[in-house]
Formats: C-alpha cells, sequence, structure tokens
C-alpha cells in the first residue's frame, strides 16, 4: 500500500467523518491532547529532574509511583494524537515536523526501555535526599531532551504543514 | 477601545512577532509558552499527585529545585504570553475565554504557592511529619485548576470572534 493510498483510506473512514464534519471533535481532542501531554511531561519530566538532582527531599520511587498517570495521559495523546491523523494525514505524513516527533517518541521508548533494564533497579532503592547514579542521570537527561523536543516538533507541525 | 487595541497590534514589535518569516518568530514563541506551560503546570501535577498520594516523612521534604522549576517556568509563560498577547491583542481581549483562562492560571500559580508554603519546613504535622490534610485539598484543587486553564488555553484558538481591530469597526 503506497502512502496516497493509505491516505485515501484514513480519509474514507467514519472517523474521518466524526473529526472533520463535527466542529467540536478537533478542539475538544486538541485540550485532551494537551492534558495528556501535562501529565506524561508532568510525572516523567519531574521524575527526571528528581534523578538530576533537583526535589531530593522526595524518593524517586514516591515520584515513579505516579508514572502510571503519566502512561494514561500518553495514551490520551496517542488516541487524541491518531484523530488527528486520521482527519487530516496528508498534513502529518508530508510534514517534516510530524516525522521529527516520530523519531523523537521512538527515541523515547527505546531510553525507557533501557533505563528499565538497566537502572531502575538501583534508582527505585534510593532514600530521599540520596544522589542518582551517573548512568541513571544520563538516562534522565536524554529523556528530559527527547521531551522537549517532541513539545517542539508539535507546536512545529502547523508551520511546516504541506 | 479599538484605538487602543489597533496602536498595540501596529507597534513595531507586534508586527515582528506577527510577521518574522522564520520559524525563530511565532513558532517559536509558540513553543516556548508551551514549555512553560509545561514547566509550571507538569511539576505543579506531579507534586500534586505525590501529596494526594498521602505519603509520611521522616523529614520535611527539600523540594526547592522543583520549586525553583515552576517558577522558571511561570516566567517563560509570562513572557511568551506577553507578547503572544502582544501580536494579536484584539483576538484575545476581545474573547471572553482568555480572561477565564487568565483567572485559572493565577488561581494554579495561587495554589502553587500555597502548597510550596504547606510542604515548607515546620509545616508537616504529625508523629512521623505526614503531609497535612490541607495540602492535599490544595493539590486536588490545583489538578482541577491546571486542567481547566490547559482546556480554555487551547479552546483561544476556536472561540475568537476577530483576529484584528479593524474588524470590530
Amino acid at each position: 500500500m503506497t502512502l496516497p493510498q493509505i491516505i485515501a483510506w484514513l480519509t474514507s473512514t467514519p472517523v474521518n467523518h466524526l473529526v472533520m464534519d463535527y466542529r467540536w471533535t478537533w478542539p475538544i481532542a486538541e485540550s485532551l491532547h494537551f492534558c495528556g501531554l501535562a501529565l506524561m511531561v508532568g510525572t516523567v519530566g519531574t521524575f527526571d529532574l528528581r534523578l538530576l538532582g533537583l526535589g531530593k527531599g522526595i524518593s524517586p520511587a514516591a515520584l515513579h509511583r505516579s508514572i502510571r498517570f503519566g502512561l494514561v495521559g500518553f495514551a490520551v495523546s496517542v488516541v487524541t494524537g491518531a484523530l488527528f491523523i486520521f482527519g487530516q494525514p496528508d498534513q502529518y505524513f508530508y510534514n517534516n515536523a510530524f516525522k521529527i516527533k516520530v523519531v523523537c517518541l521512538t527515541l523515547l521508548g527505546l531510553n525507557v526501555c533501557a533505563f528499565y533494564m538497566l537502572e531502575s533497579r538501583q534508582v527505585l532503592a534510593i532514600d530521599a535526599g540520596e544522589d542518582a547514579p551517573v548512568r541513571a542521570k544520563f538516562f534522565a537527561a536524554v529523556s528530559l531532551t527527547l521531551l522537549v523536543a517532541i513539545m517542539c516538533a508539535g507546536r512545529m507541525l502547523t508551520f511546516y504543514r504541506p | 477601545m479599538i484605538e487602543v487595541l489597533e496602536a498595540l497590534e501596529n507597534n513595531a514589535l507586534s508586527v515582528w512577532i506577527r510577521e518574522f518569516p522564520s520559524v525563530f518568530g511565532f513558532p517559536t514563541i509558540l513553543f516556548l509558552h508551551t514549555l512553560g506551560l509545561a514547566m509550571v503546570a507538569g511539576v505543579s501535577i506531579a507534586i500534586d499527585l505525590w501529596i494526594l498520594r498521602g505519603p509520611t516523612l521522616a523529614s520535611p521534604p527539600r523540594i526547592g529545585g522543583l520549586a525553583r522549576t515552576m517558577w522558571l517556568g511561570f516566567g517563560i509563560n509570562a513572557l511568551s504570553g506577553a507578547a503572544l498577547l502582544l501580536a494579536y491583542p484584539a483576538k484575545a481581549l476581545t474573547n471572553w475565554v482568555f480572561y477565564f483562562k487568565m483567572a485559572l492560571v493565577l488561581l494554579g500559580v495561587y495554589l502553587a504557592a500555597r502548597i510550596n508554603r504547606e510542604l515548607a519546613p515546620g509545616n508537616a504535622t504529625g508523629p512521623t511529619l505526614g503531609i497535612a490534610f490541607e495540602a492535599r485539598r490544595w493539590a486536588a484543587a490545583s489538578l482541577l485548576v491546571w486542567a481547566a486553564a490547559i482546556v480554555t488555553g487551547r479552546l483561544l484558538a476556536y472561540t475568537h470572534s476577530v483576529l484584528f481591530a479593524s474588524e470590530l469597526t
């Protein structure tokens, strides 16, 4: 299936009709997309900041418990993001900012996997007031950089529309 | 009123923000506004969720670094928000949703300051220094206020009736 065929299929679905033909679908989805983003960036980003040495009065494990809400936020952002793609697929698939956003999301996912495989056990055993290991700080710095890049690429979508 | 809005949108800085032909103009200001939101609302949301879990503490929590991140985010938001307002003053100032959003943001910042005060050394309560019930109420209110502020912020793009003051005449 070629890209134009995928775009033609997406625009022929009932989801496209839901997004494009009802005045409030897009604004509501966008509001939820930003709420999901705030939840994800807030919980994951604050955990990253703690690993980098900010807010040491809270243990990483205590902040880590809130990351499940961040996952809910991520799920909301993915679902609402999919609605936008169903609504105007050509505006995304031919958009360089969207491609950068997808690459950054993938790298963020890989960074999360590497963190849980290599470092999470040591990090979650750290008490309030203690410093995180250098390798954990590296994962946190990469995560924060990618979160900022994702937000930046997301905001630039409008300005790189084909 | 229309004259004031026209004077605002015709001043050199306003025109520069709107018309600078590069991604480093209006798009970058918009990105900074989102970054500021993530810093102030995001960190605030994370602290609210932590408080709502009702942690017990061995000592008063030191969250100064996170609080400074929030205030830095608020500063970025205030500056970028002022620039966005200057670019399209009529669009924002003729929309009641804008005033509602501003009220919510101020309330969110007040709640964040209030919660930081509750967490300050000497304010924790109980034999094991549990977080005061009062702080949990503020945290729940803060979560709702930030969600409402984000929603109204997004709806600004869809609820304005004019873009420029000239459309008001």
